[in-house]
């Protein structure tokens, strides 16, 4: 039976961390959860879960949530815990995966099948490319990329310990920009062929 | 002035730490109760004298304090043992029922009692947790009745959200009708000297006329939701059997049976002379005895960071007390009420309501008893009429957005974590008018009955 394999992947915004991460996904062969997560849990629970996508990747509003005992009434922290219980019973079955951020580093460290990767990028190579990506202007793609990543910092902050982009908190920080995102891969690919000669 | 000034800054401080939880709230209070020692007594005052008062320890060894021979006025100044030990023991003997499966097995035979038909289960439940919460902490009620409702909305094909909401409403509105039903009726009981009786043949009446206009109200808004699961053929043996769920056959016996002496002595307590801390710790003692080999699990569990937050709670209230700010608030709402006492129940209850549906419901309500018993000394105005007003306001205005109470909390959280997440906008929209339509009908019954 093949060794389980779980790739948590964080990234900066426009460092083309999602792409490296479908590009593992399909080099491995196998699942890719990022925004899909939600339709994963709403497929397996049979419910309609449209209306939260919204809420996804966001941290808790302070102020309008209260915690009691442990529970919590923010909906964006709870939308959280149930990918967190999602994705754990993934692992627990000993299925492979690739998980886009949602602080997967760290809610999945205890498994020994994980390698957690974390790629950023050079400020002009990620502005380039989200103006490519989205028809955007200089200052537009600055500024997408700014909100983006505080949005994400902020969210995993939150919920963890360990400080979001931290490379003490991944098993391989790397620059996107240096290689391309196929020489990153390519590098990763070996990387995780020898981690999982580790596991054997 | 100085320590009026001190006083102040501390408490809002203190609710402004409750509200955005940097740091847990019974650390919070307990700093806070600390600075209050320091620069309110201390710095202030200069008075080591009103430092002992507020500690209160001595009242724990008067025997007013186990037992009354004849009716007391109570005191709401410093640190109210008598409610930590009701709820300590309280907080034993649920967790000593939790551990034998009574709740579960309840909730299991009700349902199997109404033959698992949806909208029938939806009555019982709202009036089950109505009940329970009359005697047991909110929180408790809920975490139960939630998880269940969700156990058979998946087995019976049914959206659970609208009746753990409703589930909700009910175990706050439950609250209302005892002294031991939320923390402000303790808290109010045990400062102004009032019996488990004395509340409910008072806001215990309020809330069964306003649980019949509940029940109404939320059939008509959900009865089409949860209609639509309640014709679908279902697998009835998959559900678990209501004895299955018992953990510990003698141990659930021996619960039962401690259940039913804390109602008797509660019910009773005025006529026995029998405190509320002694009823705590003899509900405590049996159940550790009874249950010894779980005895240091059972103790456990006990929700220690809220007795240390109702402590540290106490304290800094007692700042604000021994410095006459609350003296001065209670004058400015007489000044605004005009001395009209229907103006002042208007003012009481509806202030109550909207502050408890945003912030913690007990530092309100404690903060509001000194308030009352100055309006009343000032105004002639009777003093119970008032409590059951603050009562039925910050008992009631907490089921009004999802941060109001605790049972809220827990409810929302048990449904996120099952894919069924409850948002603001979806909470307000059906528990908001269900919200003022109670406060309202309080708000007359008690302008009929009293006045």
């Amino acid at each position: 039976m093949e060794k389980q394999l779980i790739i948590s992947v964080g990234r900066e915004y426009g460092s083309g961390g999602h792409e490296i991460a479908e590009k593992l996904s399909g080099h491995y062969g196998i699942q890719l959860f990022d925004h899909n997560l939600l339709d994963e849990i709403a497929a397996k629970k049979n419910l309609n879960m449209e209306h939260l996508k919204g809420l996804d990747e966001r941290r808790k509003n302070p102020l309008s949530s209260r915690t009691v005992r442990g529970f919590s009434s923010s909906p964006e922290e709870n939308l959280l815990y149930l990918q967190f219980d999602f994705l754990r019973d993934k692992a627990d079955s000993g299925e492979s995966f690739v998980i886009v951020g949602r602080c997967s580093e760290t809610i999945l460290k205890q498994y020994d099948s994980l390698i957690s990767i974390f790629v950023l990028g050079d400020r002009d190579k990620k502005i380039e490319r989200v103006m490519r990506l989205y028809q955007l202007t200089e200052s537009q793609a600055v500024r997408k990329i700014r909100e983006k990543d505080m949005k994400r910092r902020r969210y995993h902050n939150s919920f963890c310990d360990k400080k979001w982009g931290d490379s003490r908190n991944y098993d391989i920080s790397l620059n996107s920009s240096k290689l391309g995102i196929d020489g990153t891969v390519e590098l990763l690919t070996d990387y995780i062929d020898r981690r999982r000669q580790c596991f054997l | 002035m100085l320590a009026q000034v001190f006083a102040v800054i501390i408490f809002i401080a203190m609710f402004v730490f409750i509200v955005t939880e940097i740091v847990e709230r019974h650390v919070v209070s307990l700093v806070c109760a600390l600075l209050t020692m320091i620069f309110v007594f201390g710095i202030g005052m200069h008075s080591m004298e009103a430092v002992i008062e507020t500690i209160n320890l001595k009242s724990i060894f008067a025997k007013e304090f186990w037992y009354l021979s004849e009716e007391t006025s109570g005191s709401s100044a410093g640190i109210n043992w008598e409610t930590i030990l009701f709820i300590f023991g309280m907080m034993v003997m649920v967790e000593g029922m939790a551990r034998v499966g009574f709740f579960r097995w309840l909730c299991m035979r009700i349902a199997r009692l109404v033959n698992y038909q949806v909208i029938p289960l939806f009555i019982t439940f709202m009036v089950l947790s109505t009940v329970l919460a009359m005697f047991i902490d909110s929180i408790t009620v809920i975490l139960f009745l939630a998880a269940v409702t969700i156990e058979l909305s998946q087995l019976l094909k049914f959206n659970p959200v609208p009746m753990i909401l409703s589930e909700i409403f009910c175990a706050n509105l439950g609250g209302s009708a005892t002294m031991c039903g939320d923390p402000p009726n303790i808290i109010i009981g045990t400062s102004l000297g009032y019996s488990f009786m004395d509340f409910v043949t008072n806001t215990g009446v309020i809330a069964g006329v306003c649980l019949i206009a509940v029940l109404v109200y939320f059939y008509l808004i959900f009865r089409k939701e949860l209609r639509a699961g309640a014709s679908k053929s279902v697998d009835y043996g998959s559900l678990p059997s209501p004895e299955s769920t018992i953990t510990d056959k003698k141990g659930f016996a021996v619960s039962c049976v401690i259940f039913a002496v804390a109602i008797v002595l509660l019910v009773t307590h005025a006529q026995t002379g029998l405190t509320v801390s002694t009823i705590g710790c003899i509900v405590a003692i049996a159940t550790l005895v009874t249950s010894w080999k779980y005895a240091i699990l059972l103790l456990r569990k006990v929700d220690y960071k809220t007795l240390l937050f109702f402590i540290g709670l106490f304290v800094v209230i007692g700042g604000l007390e021994q410095t006459g700010i609350l003296e001065v608030m209670a004058a400015f709402i007489g000044k605004i009420s005009g001395g009209n006492v229907m103006v002042m129940i208007a003012i009481i209850i509806w202030l109550s309501a909207v502050a408890s549906a945003f912030v913690d419901n007990i530092p309100f309500a404690t903060t509001m008893i000194p308030i009352i018993k100055s309006l009343s000394a000032a105004y002639g105005v009777d003093l119970s009429m008032l409590a059951w007003t603050l009562a039925m306001g910050t008992d009631i205005g907490g089921s009004a957005t999802p941060i109001g109470a605790s049972a809220n909390v827990v409810g929302i959280a048990t449904a996120s974590r099952e894919g069924y997440v409850i948002k603001w906008g979806l909470y307000c929209k059906k528990m908001m008018p269900a919200t003022v339509m109670v406060v309202l009908i309080s708000m007359l019954l008690i302008y009929f009955r009293y006045l």
